[in-house]
């Protein structure tokens, strides 16, 4: 599996924020994007996703294993994401936010695998409780299992260690990484910290518009 | 103002609201207790041939109403979620919320009449179709309007909720995780956005339906008449010379709101049981349901279509002497209706004073409040305001009438002002206590820090801060002044007349061109003041 951009490129209000690039992300492999704010970051993922709203518009084509996701909502891309905020839903348990976006088959197998993964991040035990009486690593590491449980096929972050305490952050990034590499899928994350970047990972550069390696 | 405020001591603060609203409310409340030890009372009511049918159709039309209503809204709100038209929506319903429910049900009833626009323009012929819908024995015209004209306020309680809820853009980030797990919009809508919105719907839901199953003007105008809804039977009674005739109305006004009471409290109960065991349906797996766009588009657009249509017709109608049945435009055109409501205006200007000074007493009585006490006592106060509008109005108004009675204030202009205030500052101050309470006090420390008198910064910053909730509470407070019926007409005692009182015993005669003028001038002053209030209150940056 692999996510290729090409010839992407993204205006705002017709001027061009980002000038046209080409680039292809391997399956395991996470690509990180750094750039100051304003620079249209987060909209090249809204862009990818397939939520992208006015005033920005973008050309170009975005592939997933080779389907063209040209035209597609958001929720038949089947690409994940993960925000700044952890956005577990407030009125479901830990287990039903796992269970929302987990593929429809056989209860008791989806049950299993909730728990499981649960068990697997350490957080057995906590199926039952609401959102909000997690810490907010805890919740954060939901919000990826949650991701991750409704088997996409690429994964999106958006900063997603931004609102965490620094203590908290190289245990969280250890795990997310983890988690992905695990699934075997891209994944592109966006970020101004470069203490995000993992190890030994690609580094891209968003700067005057253009997308060049670090 | 802000420094005599200041001045102020919170008792000082609180005692003209309390003075003015919440003790004569209070006091009216109680007053109906008498009525629980007056046998004669209870025997007249027990052998009334009408009582259970009639609470049976009040019931019916209340409850078929509200869920007609919620419905309505549902699908509208679903479908035209995160959509551009959401901007006209908000305003669309707000004219809807400011139409007076008799003018609407004026208007609507000639629309559906067997001689009514609607039956010329789809059943034509020479003679009018066999049509039962005005005061049809099922009350199924009062339900349909009361479910039309519910859905505004249900829309504009729902469109609040949300923008509260996605006051920091939260909603919308959930709304597009969802999306990424997998979920359409109309799944997103059902399953992330309804579970949390209706918990903020709840009391507007319980005031649609009390409101609807107690109705008394909407219900003379077009609801049953063999039997007739309850309240039309109470409001018969109360309007009776004979004083045991009155107390077996309000006999039968505590029975109504004891009915509705276990009514809505069993149905909270049911809900509260039976949701829990709906939770497995939320997490059953991504689904790519679409919003319902073209059926909120439909409803929508059906519903906004005969409000509209109610109302223009009232225009039509006013200056049409006679009509007759196929004709799709009326023959000829003449102000004589008008003219003669020009000769009778007193009703007219009696409306419009009571309402500029409820509203504007109203808004003061709430500043006034809100600025001298602590917020945690604004509990007391709007737990008072909700259980006025939660209430049958019969209730509140028959015992406003015992007391004012007792008190000499029947029949007197501060009687029918202080009639008119107890609903009027109720909406005021729920309208408000959200917008008021959230206001960040930061922004007038630094108004201060900046050396500028605390008046100034008052009126400069937190009023300017504030002015659209400001105006849209006396726009509301307005309104529901110039739609009172059942409080003026029990507080007046004949002595004054305003004009819901002359539009209902207008619609009981023949004059329509009349009968359409003064709906029509029940109807414009609140549009008008709605209009004003948006116009004004728009925020200066956008």
């Amino acid at each position: 599996m692999a996510l290729s951009l090409e010839e992407v490129s993204i205006r705002l209000d017709g001027h061009t924020l980002i000038k046209p690039f080409t680039m292809r992300l391997e399956k395991g492999v996470i690509v990180t994007l750094m750039g100051p704010s304003g620079s249209g970051k987060s909209t090249l993922l809204s862009f990818i996703a397939g939520d992208l709203t006015a005033p920005f518009n973008a050309t170009g084509a975005v592939t997933l294993d080779g389907r063209n996701l040209d035209g597609l909502p958001p929720e038949k891309r089947r690409i994940g994401r993960l925000f700044q905020d952890d956005l577990l839903f407030p009125h479901m348990s830990v287990a039903e936010n796992l269970l929302f976006g987990m593929p429809r088959g056989q209860q008791q197998a989806r049950h299993a695998a909730m728990t499981a993964a649960l068990a697997e991040a350490g957080l057995a035990g906590f199926a039952e409780r609401p959102p909000h009486t997690l810490s907010g690593g805890q919740r954060a590491r939901v919000a990826l299992l949650r991701s991750l449980l409704a088997s996409p096929g690429a994964m999106l972050l958006d900063e997603p260690f931004n609102k965490l305490d620094a203590d908290l952050r190289a245990g969280l990034r250890d795990f997310v990484f983890r988690h992905i590499a695990a699934r075997d899928i891209p994944c592109l994350m966006v970020t101004h910290d470069r203490a995000d970047v993992p190890p030994g990972g690609r580094l891209l550069l968003l700067g005057r518009g253009e997308v060049r390696d670090a | 103002m802000a420094r005599t405020l200041r001045r102020l001591t919170p008792a000082q603060g609180a005692l003209p609201i309390i003075v003015l609203w919440a003790l004569p409310l209070a006091a009216s409340v109680l007053m109906l207790l008498p009525a629980i030890a007056e046998p004669d009372a209870w025997r007249q009511l027990q052998s009334h041939p009408q009582l259970w049918s009639a609470l049976v159709l009040s019931l019916a039309t209340g409850g078929g109403a509200s869920v007609l209503a919620l419905l309505m809204s549902v699908l509208v709100l679903a479908g035209l979620d995160r959509s551009r038209a959401l901007p006209q929506l908000q305003a669309l319903a707000a004219a809807g919320l400011a139409l007076p429910h008799l003018a609407f049900a004026i208007g609507f009833g000639f629309l559906i009449m067997p001689t009514g626009l609607i039956a010329r323009l789809i059943e034509g012929g020479t003679t009018p179709p066999p049509w039962v819908t005005v005061q049809d024995p099922w009350g199924l015209s009062l339900m349909l309007a009361l479910a039309l004209k519910e859905l505004p306020f249900l829309l504009i309680a729902a469109l609040a909720a949300l923008a509260r809820g996605d006051g920091t853009g939260r909603l919308t980030q959930e709304r597009r995780v969802a999306a990424s797990l997998g979920h359409g919009a109309g799944s997103v809508w059902l399953r992330v956005v309804l579970p949390q919105l209706l918990p903020s719907l709840r009391w507007p839901l319980v005031i649609v339906f009390v409101y609807g199953a107690t109705v008394v003007d909407m219900a003379l105008v077009l609801g049953p008449t063999q039997p007739p809804t309850l309240a039309v039977v109470i409001w018969h009674a109360l309007n009776h010379a004979d004083a045991t005739v009155n107390g077996m109305g309000l006999a039968m006004t505590l029975v109504l709101t004891s009915v509705l009471a276990a009514l809505v409290a069993t149905t909270l109960l049911l809900l509260q049981v039976t949701l829990p065991r709906l939770r497995h349906w939320l997490c059953a797996g991504p689904s790519l349901l679409a919003a319902p766009r073209g059926m909120a588009v439909v409803t929508g657009t059906i519903a906004g279509l005969l409000m509209l249509a109610a109302i223009l017709l009232l225009a039509l109608l006013s200056v049409t002497p006679r009509w007759p049945y196929p004709a799709l435009m009326p023959p000829a055109v003449t102000f004589a209706a008008w003219t003669t409501l020009g000769s009778s205006a007193a009703p007219l200007w009696l409306s419009l004073l009571l309402a500029a000074m409820t509203a504007l007493v109203a808004l003061g009585l709430a500043l006034l409040w809100f600025e001298t006490q602590p917020e945690g006592r604004d509990r007391w106060l709007i737990g008072l305001a909700l259980a006025t509008l939660a209430l049958p109005q019969l209730a509140v108004a028959g015992g406003q009438y015992r007391l004012f009675l007792g008190l000499g204030l029947t029949g007197t202009l501060p009687g029918l002002f202080l009639a008119h205030l107890t609903p009027v500052a109720a909406y005021v101050l729920i309208i408000l206590q959200g917008p008021y309470r959230a206001f960040d006090s930061r922004y007038m420390m630094a108004a201060r820090s900046l050396s500028v008198p605390a008046s100034t910064a008052w009126l400069q910053v937190k009023l300017s801060l504030l002015r659209a909730p400001v105006l849209t509470a006396a726009a509301i407070g307005f309104a529901v002044s110039m739609a009172q019926f059942v409080p003026a007409q029990l507080i007046a005692a004949g002595r004054y007349s305003t004009l819901p009182m002359e539009a209902v015993t207008l619609s009981a005669g023949g004059n329509r061109p009349l009968t359409a003028a003064f709906a029509l001038c029940l109807a414009a002053p609140p549009l008008a003041a709605f209009l004003a209030a948006s116009l004004l209150g728009r925020p200066r940056w956008r």
